[in-house]
C-alpha cells in the first residue's frame, strides 16, 4: 500500500536534487535552470529569481574596472591622497601582512576584532535566548520584559560608547559589552518569535506521548525554535561587525577599526583601504560560514 | 480493555465581548473498549471540543470524562493523538518521530530500535527509518503519527481529522490503513471527521453532532467498519445499504443548516 506512495515522494526528491546538481556545473552559462526553462511567466515570478555567480562575477570585475579607471588618467580622476591604486593597495596589504602597522602585526588587529565579536555574540546569545524565551512562554514574564525591552532596544548601541568608556574604561571590555549590548535585543526578539512559531498540535502530541515540562522545553520549544534563533545571529552578526569597527576607532587601540583610525594621522590611504576590505571580506565569509551552519543544522527550515 | 465514558460533559466559553458560546451541551456516552466511533457534525458542532476534552486538553465547564474508571484531567499516555498535520517534529527523522513517546519514558535508542522497526512495517513505512519529515508525503506523514501514536501502546487512539488535509486517493488508502489497525490492536478509537462517507465507513459507532449549542444529536451503530476489510472499499460504498445511509446522515445534516441558515435570517 505504501509502495505507491513511497515511490512518488522519492521521485520528487529526486528530480529536486536533480535540477540542483544539474545547475552546478554549467549554471555559470546557463540562461535559466532546467526546471524553469520552459516557465512562460517568468517576471513576477519571485519565488524563481536565484542569484547567477556569472553575473556576480561580472559587477566584480565592473568594479575593479571602475577603480582602475579613476586612477587611469593623467592626472587621474581621484589623487593618491583621496583612493590609491590597485597595486599600491596589494603593496600595503604585503607590507601589512609581513610588519604589521605600528608594532601591531595584521593578524592581532584581525583576530582582537574577531574575538570581540565572537565574545559579544556568545553572551548576547547565551543571556537573550532564555529571556526571549521567558518572554515567550509566560504572559507575566513577558509584561514584565516588555518595558526594558522596548525600551533600551532601539538605543544605538554607538551611543552608548562614551558610557561604556567610563565605565569600562578603553579597550576590550567596553568594546564587548557594547556588542553585547548591540546582540542581546536581536537575540532575545529572534527567541521570542522562535517560541511563538511552536504549533500547538506538536506541543500537544508530546504531551501526550508522556513529555514532562522539561522535555517539552528542551525537546519541542527549543529545536522548533532554532530556525529563528539562527536568524537571529546573523542579523546580530552583521549589526555586532559594523558596531564593533565604529566602537575600535576610539575604544581600543588593537583591531581593524583602530588600525584604520590610526592610519589616518600619517595619510596612509592604502591602510585604510585594505583594513576595509579586510572587513568586507570577513563580513562576507562570517555569513557564508553562518548558511553553510544552518543548511547543516536545520535543513528542515522552509520545508516543513 | 478499558471504556471511555463522558457523564454530562457541558462546555461554555466566555466571549472576551460578553456571552456566551454552548460549545457543548450535555453529552454523555459509554463506549466500551475496542469500538471505533466517530465523530460527524459541521464546523462549531463541537466535535473537535469533545475530542480535546477526552485527550485532557480541554477542562469541561461541568460533567466528567473517564477512562476504565479513572477520571480524565490532563494529557495522558493512555490515551493516543493524532492530529491533521504539522504535529511532527520536523528537527528529528522518521525513526525518532516514533520513538519519542517510549523516549520520553526513559528508554534507550537502541532498546526501541525493534518496536519501531515493528511499527514502520504495520504503517507500510519499511525502511523509511531514516528519512526526514519533510521528505515525505502528507499520506506518509500520517503513517509516522500513526506509528509514533501507537508506540506508546495507548488504550485509546484520539485522532482529530487525521485524514482532513490528504488527496482523496491517498485519503481511502489511509481509510484502509485506520481499519486494519484498529482490527490488529484491539484498541478504541475515536475519530473527528467532517467527511460522511468516511464516518460511516470507519465508524462502528457515528454521532451525528449538531452546533448551538454543540451535542450529539443522532447515534449509530453501523455495519461497515466490520465488514470492510473483506470487501473492496469502492464496492462496500456504492451498495445500496450503504448509500441509503449515506443520503440518511446527508438530509440530517442539511436540515440542521438550514435551521440555523434560518436562525439567522440568512
Amino acid at each position: 500500500m505504501a509502495e505507491g506512495e513511497g515511490g512518488q515522494g522519492l521521485a520528487t526528491i529526486q528530480i529536486e536534487t536533480e535540477s540542483r546538481s544539474s545547475v552546478n556545473p554549467f549554471g555559470l552559462f546557463r540562461r535559466t535552470d532546467s526546471a524553469d526553462a520552459r516557465k512562460t511567466v517568468r517576471f513576477g515570478d519571485a519565488a524563481a529569481v536565484r542569484s547567477k555567480p556569472l553575473w556576480s562575477l561580472l559587477s566584480l570585475v565592473i568594479l575593479m574596472v571602475l577603480w582602475w579607471a579613476v586612477k587611469a588618467g593623467d592626472p587621474p580622476l581621484l589623487n593618491d591622497r583621496t583612493f590609491p591604486t590597485q597595486q599600491a593597495t596589494w603593496d600595503a596589504f604585503i607590507e601589512l601582512w609581513r610588519n604589521g602597522f605600528r608594532n601591531i602585526s595584521l593578524w592581532e588587529h584581525t583576530s582582537a576584532s574577531l574575538s570581540r565579536v565572537a565574545q559579544g555574540m556568545f553572551w548576547g546569545t547565551v543571556i537573550g535566548v532564555p529571556i526571549g524565551f521567558a518572554m515567550g512562554l509566560s504572559s507575566r514574564l513577558r509584561g514584565m520584559f516588555d518595558t526594558p525591552v522596548e525600551l533600551l532596544r532601539p538605543i544605538p548601541p554607538l551611543a552608548l560608547l562614551p558610557l561604556f568608556i567610563l565605565w569600562f574604561g578603553i579597550g576590550d571590555r567596553s568594546a564587548v559589552n557594547l556588542l553585547i549590548f548591540a546582540s542581546i535585543w536581536i537575540m532575545i526578539i529572534a527567541a521570542r518569535a522562535g517560541v511563538r512559531t511552536v504549533n500547538l498540535s506538536k506541543v500537544r502530541a508530546a504531551y501526550s506521548l508522556g513529555a514532562s515540562k522539561a522535555q517539552i522545553l528542551w525537546r519541542v520549544i527549543l529545536p522548533n525554535a532554532l530556525p529563528e534563533i539562527f536568524t537571529g545571529i546573523r542579523v546580530a552578526l552583521g549589526v555586532s561587525w559594523g558596531t564593533l569597527v565604529a566602537a575600535e576607532l576610539v575604544g581600543t587601540s588593537v583591531g581593524l577599526g583602530a588600525m584604520i583610525f590610526a592610519a589616518r594621522p600619517f595619510f596612509r590611504i592604502d591602510v585604510m583601504i585594505v583594513g576595509v576590505i579586510i572587513i568586507a571580506v570577513l563580513g562576507v565569509l562570517m555569513d557564508v560560514a553562518m548558511r553553510y551552519l544552518e543548511a547543516k543544522l536545520i535543513p528542515w527550515r522552509g520545508r516543513g | 480493555m478499558k471504556d471511555l465514558k463522558a457523564e454530562d460533559v457541558t462546555m461554555v466559553y466566555e466571549l472576551p465581548r460578553g456571552g456566551e458560546v454552548h460549545a457543548l451541551e450535555h453529552v454523555s456516552f459509554d463506549l466500551e473498549a475496542g469500538r471505533l466511533l466517530t465523530l460527524l457534525g459541521p464546523s462549531g458542532c463541537g466535535k473537535t471540543t469533545l475530542l480535546n476534552i477526552l485527550a485532557g486538553f480541554l477542562a469541561p465547564t461541568s460533567g466528567r470524562v473517564a477512562l476504565g474508571g479513572d477520571p480524565i484531567t490532563g494529557p495522558g499516555q493512555e490515551r493516543g493523538m493524532v492530529f491533521q498535520q504539522g504535529a511532527l517534529f520536523e528537527w528529528l527523522n522518521v525513526e525518532d518521530n516514533v520513538s519519542f513517546g517510549p523516549r520520553m519514558n526513559g528508554k534507550k535508542k537502541q532498546e526501541v530500535h525493534p518496536l519501531v522497526e515493528d511499527l514502520l512495517v504495520t504503517v507500510g513505512l519499511r525502511g523509511f527509518g531514516d528519512k526526514h519529515i519533510y521528505e515525505l508525503s502528507g499520506g506518509m506523514q500520517q503513517r509516522v503519527a500513526l506509528a509514533r501514536c501507537l508506540a506508546n501502546d495507548p488504550d485509546v487512539i484520539l485522532m482529530d481529522e487525521p485524514l482532513g488535509a490528504l488527496d482523496a486517493l491517498t485519503r481511502e488508502k489511509m481509510q484502509g490503513l485506520i481499519l486494519e489497525l484498529w482490527k490488529e490492536t484491539g484498541k478504541s478509537v475515536v475519530l473527528v471527521t467532517h467527511s460522511v462517507e468516511e464516518a460511516l465507513y470507519l465508524g462502528d459507532r457515528m454521532f451525528v453532532m449538531a452546533p448551538r449549542p454543540g451535542r450529539v444529536e443522532r447515534e449509530y451503530e453501523l455495519p461497515f467498519a466490520n465488514v470492510a476489510l473483506e470487501v473492496e472499499p469502492r464496492e462496500l460504498k456504492a451498495s445500496p445499504e450503504f448509500i441509503e445511509k449515506r443520503e440518511e446522515v446527508l438530509s440530517l445534516i442539511w436540515d440542521m443548516e438550514e435551521q440555523i441558515m434560518g436562525h439567522e435570517g440568512g
